[in-house]
């Protein structure tokens, strides 16, 4: 990309537009507004549509893939008549409706210049498919531009359309051969949002609408589904939401959204949605008042500090839930209970990134803004499978790939990114501490490494030098099963890149050396020279599962943290904080989500109060959450739905979604983003903010923060990562990376530049050896079990299952290799009993390639299916993260 | 190409199925064989069979789709025996388009169909290359021509199918010493390769001023230029000689193979391309295989290969077949068919010579231009130069069609008057028939009036006339078409061959024929339908198609009173 710009006339305008932008650029720069139907700035033009015919040094030309070249004079005025014609002619053959059913693109551009239906001649006839709940295509608008199938590969990266036939018969298809729902489709919403013409639409209230000519008056918003943090502009009407559309602007996504954000609303107006709150009466969950089921909390809460101290209270925060929620709840529970019992389900996910990277470099997030991650010249992704759990993330990733950047995944699956990858190492579960000494032995002993950064920013060098002459590659490939030159090969593609960067997701730290996994990969980059630099790498990168793990962290939603990040057993930081909050920390730490459960079980923890989580599907050893439960005198739970974990719950109050509600998120690389209330809540449904202050009021705690904005205000106060930070900010800047100490500057997208945040100012080499995986394999349970995400559904499914995404995908399956079918007899498509040391699910098998012999995979999106009640309570040594990712199970036809 | 938004982003983004392909060991390349490979095996649609084969080679299914259903001989159902008869121009003079209800009734399925037992299928294809003997058949490989047509295809009568006849009218043929003296090729590339340098080579062509003869006359030397000598540069020799009314470049290919391989030899050596094909239609299946066993011999007799003659040089080269589309002879659709897209036109820029095949530096010439550039280096730019006229140089092949008394290929002086050719060479219309009017370069050529021959062969006298030269076929129309259905059999040909990769033509295309098809003379919307196909299309098809029918209006005069727009 060339960095100077030109200066073209356009109708006697002097503009100055980039250098390699197109005449179309200058044009628009001048202000004159011409039709460009096949146009996006998504994506490459192509010329195709020829409505933004205009002269350029006397000659027509297609704006669109003209170069602006200095000097050039633009005629755009007199060429009208003829921009006129192209578009009359492409409209006559189209049926009458395509100008009057859709505030298209193109009835605009008709509109604009006089062409009315009449000019519209084609009897139509050419048909529909309506087979995909969330992707209709009407093949008599299509105008064969080409748009919506580069928006499939050169965006998306699915490459589910073409277009098929040639001249007159040219239009979109799905690239199967079939309907659109046997198609490659992942719903992603781009084709809908790019189309002129309404030829592919959302099906219902929302056909016509795109981001191109979206109506006036949508909101603003961060997605609520995964870490990524897109942002959307919400459409409703009626206190209904019509359409979700991928801001063009958004910080992160830029124009582009997934199946879950873009469509993955139907929840907020299901049937099942909790109205009411529910109290447990007799046994039974019954309909009550606020003031009854606020009543019953407070009362519980005061009785279980009564029986068992404040410390028998504990709370499991939400990483669904705003920043001010969380901020509100952990100081809740810090000075309306008087306990550090307060975790989040980063326990489950994260911790071990929050632990180890804050070990390794000083803070608890990914080193490098997205931003640069996508400039790297060779990507490691490690254990995450982004095409489908972060599927922006994933799209931009493969767009790179695609560009030219070298690949290296470390997965034991082949799914997404995989395909494409250069190198493709698959460690067995559980021994990618071992992997990651193999790459980091071949760096050392080839020379791949940047000492001088090893000399001057890092330390422990002396120390895993010493460690990693226990792993060379054949002793690797003999503990992980990856052959050696493999992991030569992915070292040397690491170490020979320019700006490598890492991009490693649940694969790393959901492990019994989850955190030991964090700090080893952390190794490469440090070896490498390639964190902390700007421009010698960009770090190491964790994608953040939930929209707000992130920030439910920075809040302190933690028991042994504070928000942002001190310590509750350090005296100054505690200080720090009593002096703004006016009461009393606290000063020992709190209990971890498993420990409450334990805590529960053994009759200690005598109140729980769960917000949004539904710990009895998502947390591991699903069984024995139950118990806890189940023997915990009091069990809140701030939930949408009955989920499993609200029918064990003592009370149960209806809340807000995020598209019902005001204050921030923080996405995987820590930028804060406004989330605005694009609809109301149901009648009688409050939000988490409101429940808590109510509660905080029963007990007589005024929490003080008022308003979401406040409660941020407030958290800037306490630290200075967060002190520059502040709604208005954000409503004037979209998005503001942490740390961000000052209101009149960025915040600090690439950390690290000057130091790193250890006591030191040092990044930490870690030589932790390898360590085996807490279970294995044996002749009862001969099969690794991994579980995760797929595309269409969202952890609990909680939101994904209620609406069309059931359509899409309507099961958790087990995908087995087709070794491993034939020698238990499984069939593809068949039911099969899933049996583990800890309990036994049902699920489908699904026989093909994506997992390696010897190992299984599950999502675990359907609760019904009990795919946690396989997983151990084998969890990081170092954090309690759950070992998710290996469970020995065996497998038989069901 | 790109524009920067209002936030500043810009997609700069390549077209990602190609990166795939790319990274895909360049499957794509392989892909459009591996489709017609499985097209013969089956007469299911393409949507059953096509995705499959794309996924098979590593790709997207969507990959094999959309090429399967664009390339005319993928999307055409083939039975176990396949028949393709000819649509285009010359055969259609021969006999107003007759032989296409005939061959339906010969083999008992409509075209565009197969049988129900799947035991034949017939394909009406736009020139099959015996414009002087139409009309012309392909039974499987096997040809077929003359008025008894569908009575040879039924068996009733012998086949016949006459070698094209060639001529020189020169006295020393450039193109046709091989053909017609038997002179062999390969005379001038072992000299060059092991004792000239590459700047000889381009020098020579450069002072010979030869310029394109594939329809667009630009200037070889400068194209090879553009090039800038990198060793990714791949020549390709393009053998889709798709207009209608030319067969000089089948006549090359089949009779004198090794003179077009020895002219793409100089040509890589010139460029500094180690990488060359031959892409050569599928409908002259018999050039098709000549130039297959030249490409062999060449290999055998150290022309081609690694060092040849011992010279360090390296040229590679692979034949290609086409798969059955007019536009894939453009040169960007015809390297967006070698990555295995469809044939459709690409934006220029970036132009091939900057970022062609995968990329690479691309050179694409015609057939009869690179036959030419061995005569050139051995005899020297000069003394081609001295040929023709002082601005339009050299030789041309003419192809004259199967109305004239002596039909077939002469190689004539640029320069020469039209009605020379056709009287002198073409000893006019046979048995005593009229000259209605003359089409000059193929359908989007243009058409010349009996009285308007006076015309030399040359791009710009033809364009002065409002025709173009094209490849050169000169096709004569009689009185046994009416002028009208002449008109719509442009419009038809356009409108089946139209790649659709634009809206002017995509559309203007069938519309216009509608409008021919109709029973009223035209409104005002054929003229700004005209306007817009000849202005705002991609590329040269589309804008070439106004002029054709408006020279065509102009041949026929008041026989066509009304279609003047």
């Amino acid at each position: 990309m060339s960095s100077g710009t030109v200066a073209v006339t356009v109708d006697g305008v002097h503009v100055r537009v980039p250098e390699g932008d197109s005449v179309l650029s200058a044009v628009r720069t001048a202000g004159a507004d011409i039709p460009a139907l096949c146009h996006d700035d998504r994506l490459r033009p192509a010329g195709s549509c020829r409505t933004c015919l205009v002269r350029v040094d006397g000659k027509i030309v297609a704006s669109c893939v003209t170069p602006a070249t200095a000097g050039a004079v633009v005629e755009v005025d007199d060429v009208r008549g003829l921009r006129r014609d192209a578009v009359e002619l492409m409209v006559s053959a189209l049926p009458p409706r395509a100008l009057d059913t859709y505030d298209s693109e193109l009835a605009r551009a008709c509109a604009a210049s006089g062409i009315d239906a009449t000019a519209a001649r084609s009897p139509g006839g050419r048909g529909v498919d309506t087979s995909h709940p969330y992707v209709h295509l009407d093949r008599d608008l299509c105008i064969a531009c080409g748009r919506c199938v580069r928006m499939c590969s050169d965006l998306q990266g699915t490459f589910a359309l073409t277009l098929v036939g040639r001249g007159a018969d040219t239009v979109v298809a799905p690239g199967r051969g079939g309907s659109w729902a046997e198609s490659d489709c992942v719903a992603c919403g781009g084709c809908v949002d790019t189309c002129p013409t309404g030829a592919i639409t959302e099906p219902g209230a929302a056909a016509g609408i795109t981001s191109a000519v979206g109506p006036t008056g949508t909101t603003r918003t961060t997605c609520g589904y995964c870490g990524v943090g897109c942002a959307l502009d919400v459409v409703a009407e009626d206190g209904r939401v019509t359409a979700v559309l991928p801001a063009r602007d958004g910080p992160v996504n830029r124009g582009h959204a997934c199946v879950k954000g873009r469509f993955a609303h139907g929840y907020l107006e299901s049937r099942d949605r909790l109205t009411r709150p529910l109290v447990r009466r007799g046994g039974v969950l019954e309909p009550a008042e606020w003031d009854e089921a606020l009543d019953r909390v407070a009362a519980g809460m005061r009785q279980a500090i009564a029986d068992g101290g404040p410390d028998a209270v504990g709370l499991i925060s939400s990483a669904r839930a705003t920043n001010e929620e969380n901020y509100l709840l952990q100081k809740f529970m810090r000075v309306a209970i008087g306990t550090n019992n307060i975790d989040n389900c980063s326990r489950l996910c994260h911790s071990p990134s929050a632990a180890g990277l804050t070990a390794s470099f000083g803070l608890a997030g990914g080193t490098d803004s997205f931003d640069d991650v996508e400039r790297t010249d060779c990507l490691l992704v490690v254990g995450a499978n982004p095409i489908e759990a972060h599927p922006v993330v994933g799209a931009r990733l493969l767009q790179r790939v695609l560009a030219g950047a070298k690949l290296v995944v470390a997965d034991p699956r082949a799914v997404g990114l995989a395909h494409h990858a250069d190198v493709h190492v698959r460690p067995r579960p559980g021994t990618n501490v071992a992997l990651f000494h193999g790459i980091a032995h071949v760096l050392v002993a080839e020379g791949l490494i940047d000492e001088a950064f090893l000399r001057e920013r890092a330390t422990g060098l002396p120390e895993l030098t010493a460690l990693l002459a226990d792993y060379p590659p054949d002793t690797v490939a003999s503990i992980t099963g990856v052959p050696a030159q493999d992991i030569v090969a992915a070292a040397r593609l690491y170490g020979r890149a320019k700006r490598p960067a890492i991009v490693y997701g649940l694969g790393v730290t959901e492990h019994l050396h989850g955190t030991d996994g964090v700090r080893t990969l952390a190794n490469l980059a440090i070896l490498r020279g390639a964190v902390g630099t700007g421009h010698g790498g960009y770090g190491v990168n964790p994608l953040r599962g939930q929209n707000n793990v992130q920030g439910a962290s920075d809040m302190g939603a933690l028991p042994d943290l504070l928000p942002g990040y001190a310590r509750v057993d350090d005296e100054s930081a505690r200080a720090r904080v009593e002096r703004v909050w006016g009461l009393p920390v606290p000063s020992h730490p709190g209990m971890r989500i498993p420990q409450m459960f334990a805590a529960a079980r053994a009759g200690r923890l005598r109140a729980l109060w769960i917000v949004g989580e539904d710990v009895c599907a998502t947390d591991p050893d699903a069984n024995r959450v139950g118990d806890a439960l189940d023997a915990c005198p009091l069990v809140v739970c701030n939930e949408l739905f009955l989920s499993e974990t609200a029918r064990r719950a003592d009370v149960v109050l209806p809340v807000a979604s995020w598209l019902e509600k005001d204050g921030t998120f923080v996405n995987f690389d820590r930028r804060f983003q406004r989330v605005r209330r694009a609809v109301g809540p149901p009648v009688g449904v409050r939000t988490d903010f409101a429940v808590v202050h109510a509660l905080a009021a029963r007990l007589g705690v005024d929490l003080g923060c008022p308003t979401p904005a406040a409660a941020l205000d407030e958290a800037a106060r306490l630290t200075p990562h967060f002190a520059g930070l502040s709604h208005d900010r954000l409503d004037r800047e979209g998005a503001v990376p942490w740390p961000c100490p000052h209101p009149d500057r960025p915040g600090e997208a690439t950390l690290y530049l000057d130091r790193f945040a250890t006591p030191d100012g040092r990044a930490h080499l870690a030589a932790a050896p390898y360590l085996p995986p807490g279970e294995q394999p044996d002749d009862d349970y001969p099969l690794i079990l991994v579980t995760g995400r797929g595309w269409a559904h969202y952890n609990s499914g909680s939101m994904t299952r209620r609406g069309a995404n059931l359509d899409l995908v309507a099961r958790d399956v087990l995908d087995v290799h087709p070794d491993d079918a034939d020698r238990f007899g499984l069939r593809d498509g068949e039911p099969v009993v899933v049996r583990s040391r800890h309990g036994q699910a049902h699920l489908v098998a699904r026989v093909g390639d994506a997992t390696a012999p010897g190992q299984v995979f599950s999502t675990f999106h359907f609760p019904a299916g009990g795919v946690n009640r396989l997983t151990s309570d084998h969890a990081d040594t170092v954090t309690s993260c759950p070992e998710y990712k290996v469970t020995a199970v065996c497998v038989h036809p069901g | 190409m790109t524009s920067t938004d209002r936030n500043g982003h810009r997609a700069d983004g390549g077209d990602a199925m190609r990166s795939l392909a790319e990274r895909r060991g360049r499957a794509g390349g392989r892909l459009i064989a591996a489709l017609a490979d499985a097209r013969r095996r089956t007469a299911e649609p393409v949507g059953r069979w096509a995705p499959q084969v794309a996924v098979d080679l590593g790709l997207p299914a969507s990959a094999g789709l959309g090429p399967a259903s664009h390339y005319a001989d993928l999307a055409a159902p083939t039975g176990r025996r396949h028949v393709r008869v000819c649509g285009a121009t010359a055969c259609f003079a021969a006999d107003g388009g007759r032989h296409l209800g005939q061959m339906e009734d010969a083999c008992g399925v409509v075209s565009g169909t197969v049988a129900d037992d799947g035991s034949v299928s017939l394909q009406t294809v736009r020139c099959l290359g015996y414009c002087y003997a139409g009309p012309a058949a392909l039974d499987g490989d096997s040809p077929c021509t003359g008025p008894t047509l569908a009575a040879q295809v039924a068996g009733a009568v012998p086949r016949s199918a006459p070698d094209i006849p060639a001529r020189d009218a020169t006295g020393d043929p450039v193109l046709l010493s091989g053909v017609l003296a038997g002179e062999p090729a390969w005379r001038t590339w072992p000299q060059v390769v092991t004792a000239g340098t590459s700047e000889q080579v381009m020098a020579e062509v450069a002072e010979s001023r030869l310029r394109g003869r594939g329809g667009a006359g630009f200037p070889v030397a400068t194209k090879w230029a553009a090039a800038r000598r990198s060793p990714q540069t791949v020549v390709v020799a393009n053998g889709d000689e798709g207009d209608p009314g030319s067969f000089a470049d089948r006549l090359l290919m089949e009779r004198d193979p090794g003179l077009v391989l020895e002219g793409l030899a100089l040509a890589c050596f010139a460029c500094g391309a180690r990488e060359a094909a031959v892409l050569v239609r599928s409908e002259y299946p018999q050039a098709l295989a000549r130039m297959r066993d030249a490409v062999e011999q060449a290999y055998s007799d150290g022309h081609f290969g690694s060092s040849v003659h011992g010279s360090g040089i390296t040229v590679n080269v692979r034949v290609v077949e086409g798969a059955g589309s007019y536009v894939a002879g453009e040169e960007t659709a015809l390297i967006a068919g070698l990555e295995g897209d469809r044939g459709c036109a690409r934006p220029r820029p970036p132009y091939p010579t900057e970022q062609g095949l995968w990329d690479a530096p691309t050179v694409v010439n015609n057939v009869e231009t690179l036959a030419a550039v061995p005569w050139i280096v051995r005899r020297g730019g000069a003394a081609y130069a001295r040929r023709g006229t002082p601005t339009e140089t050299g030789t041309k092949l003419v192809c004259l069609s199967e109305r004239f008394a002596r039909p077939g290929a002469y190689e004539v002086e640029l320069g020469t008057p039209v009605a020379d050719i056709i009287g002198r060479l073409g000893g006019g219309l046979r048995d005593g028939a009229v000259l209605a009017a003359l089409q000059v370069g193929g359908p989007l050529g243009g058409f010349l009036p009996p009285d308007g021959l006076d015309v030399p062969l040359t791009e710009a006298g033809l364009a002065a006339q409002g025709a173009a030269l094209g490849h050169a076929g000169l096709v004569a129309f009689d009185d046994r078409v009416e002028p009208v259905d002449v008109l719509r059999h442009v419009w038809g040909f356009a409108a089946a061959e139209s790649c659709g990769a634009c809206s002017p033509c995509r559309v203007g295309s069938r519309r216009g024929l509608e409008i021919a098809e109709g029973d009223a003379l035209p409104g005002p919307e054929y003229g700004r339908l005209l306007g817009v196909l000849a202005q705002a299309s991609l590329c040269a098809f589309g804008r070439r198609i106004p002029p054709a029918v408006r020279s065509l209006v102009r041949a026929y005069g008041d026989r066509l009173a009304g279609w003047d727009a």
